[in-house]
């Protein structure tokens, strides 16, 4: 359904990324894991064009677009197949949860009102937060704020959502109200390309994983397998450093 | 000749410099109308560094700041003719550039002035709405006008507004120097008066009078609007 072939992308004389393919089915769960500075972020944000790649292609169905030279119209089409979740959740702070949520709809993609605002309210009522319509950010918990970003995102009915590290901003006592709510979408056969360090999730909930390092995936396969017999160097050591030896084999 | 104050000429000044009240509005509002969007494009342009632009806009700020408003009245006065004049001539145009009604005068010395203030005032306040929020926009399908229209000027103008109502009030008092291009505002008008019977110190209470109503009642009137548009802040901000 998605498919990204040959990412290139540079800061200045720092090439993070070194041409990374990608594909991905409907009704996928990819997990991205990988150390800090590794390019996963980049990733995410050249596919949503909030970064121009210097070379690469994504295919989305039958359309092809060229990353580097997309035009506007094909801009404005991936983000409309797209949807993306922040790590900062990035609502917008002058606008209600309500608001939030349909303003893509409303403004993006003139949707009528009356139907936006229902689109809206059933996208936060899957997040559990329909008492929290009309709250501005400032009044909610990180947790709700994110669950707010998630909401956005399922609203625009977009063929992928990609999450960059979703609950890496949220106290560990909301990590688990947001990533319920990722499980209650994953399950339902949203197509999901998550970048997180959440290991129980890539574990549960991911139908492939990915390791990134230094710009290049090194490894890609079934969490089963990543977790239990990764193939390569650099994995086995990022999974050692990044869970306890026990843990491993107790999947 | 009694000491006290002439209490007849105080009332009938005050209402004489009160007068000239539509005249320095007039001033500040278009100076105003010119400056907020000026300003705001230029602040932009200092923030994604645009080439030459920033630079230029940068240079502008500091000859503005480094300089007394009054100095700027003149330089403006006294330059703007000699520019003129070659266009209008070559053009034909009958107007005398001496004729030319000061407060065009004021409109750009004072739109200039004002402009420089507010670069500033949006830098920082623009800096303070996260670029995330842009990002999020732009995710979400809304494009580059439609993101600043409803997500990122709301909120700058809502972090700029005590700045922009100092500035405000400070380009109302500003608007007293128009008495150097011979401008009938408040200032002028009651000096006029007072030189008949040199009641001057009336004038000047008069004058201070209609400056310290007009500037608090626009204060008040900002604070209004300020409570209105904050309404989505933290309660506790
Ligand atoms: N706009 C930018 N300008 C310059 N360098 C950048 C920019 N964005 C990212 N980088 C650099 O690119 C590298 C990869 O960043 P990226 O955010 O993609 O890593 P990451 O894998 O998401 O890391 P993390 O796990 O810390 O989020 C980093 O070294 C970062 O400093
Ligand atoms: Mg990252």
């Amino acid at each position: 359904m998605l498919e990204i072939k040959n990412i290139h992308k540079s800061f200045g004389k720092n090439e993070i990324l070194k041409g990374v393919d990608l594909k991905i089915e409907k009704g996928d769960v990819v997990v991205i894991l990988g150390p800090s500075g590794s390019g996963k972020t980049t990733l995410l944000r050249c596919i949503n064009f909030l970064e121009q790649a210097d070379e690469g292609q994504a295919i989305f169905g039958d359309m092809v677009v060229n990353l580097k030279s997309a035009t506007r119209k094909q801009i404005h089409q991936i983000r409309q197949k797209t949807a993306f979740v922040f790590q900062n959740y990035n609502l917008f702070n002058n606008k209600t949860a309500i608001e939030n949520v349909t303003e893509g709809l409303i403004i993006g993609r003139k949707v009528p009102k009356a139907e936006a605002y229902k689109i809206g309210q059933q996208a936060l009522e899957k997040v559990g937060l329909s008492d929290k319509i009309n709250s501005y950010p400032s009044q909610l918990s990180g947790g709700q704020q994110q669950r707010v970003g998630i909401a956005r995102a399922i609203a625009l009915n977009p063929d992928i959502i990609l999450f960059d590290e979703p609950t890496s901003a949220l106290d560990p006592e909301l990590v688990g109200e947001v990533l319920t709510v990722m499980k209650t979408i994953a399950k339902e056969g949203t197509t999901m390309l998550v970048v997180t360090h959440e290991m129980s999730f890539a574990k549960d909930v991911a139908n492939k994983v990915i390791f990134m390092d230094g710009g290049v995936i090194v490894e890609e396969d079934a969490p089963e397998e990543i977790f239990s017999r990764p193939k390569e160097e650099r994995t086995q050591q990022f999974l050692k450093r990044v869970i306890p030896e026990d843990y491993i084999y107790n999947i | 000749m009694s000491v006290g104050l002439d209490y007849q000429f105080l009332v009938k000044t005050f209402f004489i410099a009160l007068s000239g009240v539509p005249t320095a509005l007039i001033i500040t509002i278009v100076s105003l109308l010119i400056a907020l969007p000026l300003g705001f494009l230029l602040a932009l342009s200092r923030i994604n560094r645009i080439p030459v632009i920033s630079q230029l806009a940068r240079v502008y700020v500091s000859f503005v700041r480094g300089t007394p408003v009054i100095v700027q009245i003149f330089i403006i006065f006294t330059s703007v003719p000699l520019l003129l004049k070659p266009i209008f001539e070559e053009y034909h145009v009958k107007t005398n550039i001496y004729d030319i009604n000061p407060i065009w005068y004021a409109f750009i010395v004072f739109s200039l002035n004002t402009t420089a203030i507010l670069i500033e005032v949006f830098r920082s306040a623009i800096s303070t709405v996260s670029k995330g929020q842009l990002e999020a926009a732009y995710s979400v399908g809304l494009n580059n006008v439609q993101a600043f229209r409803r997500i990122i000027i709301p909120q700058t103008l809502v972090v700029a507004l005590p700045n922009i109502c100092t500035a405000t009030v400070n380009l109302i008092k500003a608007t007293s120097l128009g008495y150097a291009l011979s401008l009938k505002e408040i200032n002028l008008r009651a000096q006029v008066a007072a030189n008949v019977g040199y009641n001057y110190i009336e004038a000047y209470i008069d004058i201070f009078l209609v400056y310290l109503l007009l500037c608090s009642l626009v204060e008040y009137l900002f604070k209004l609007y300020e409570k209105r548009v904050r309404k989505y802040k933290a309660v506790d901000a």
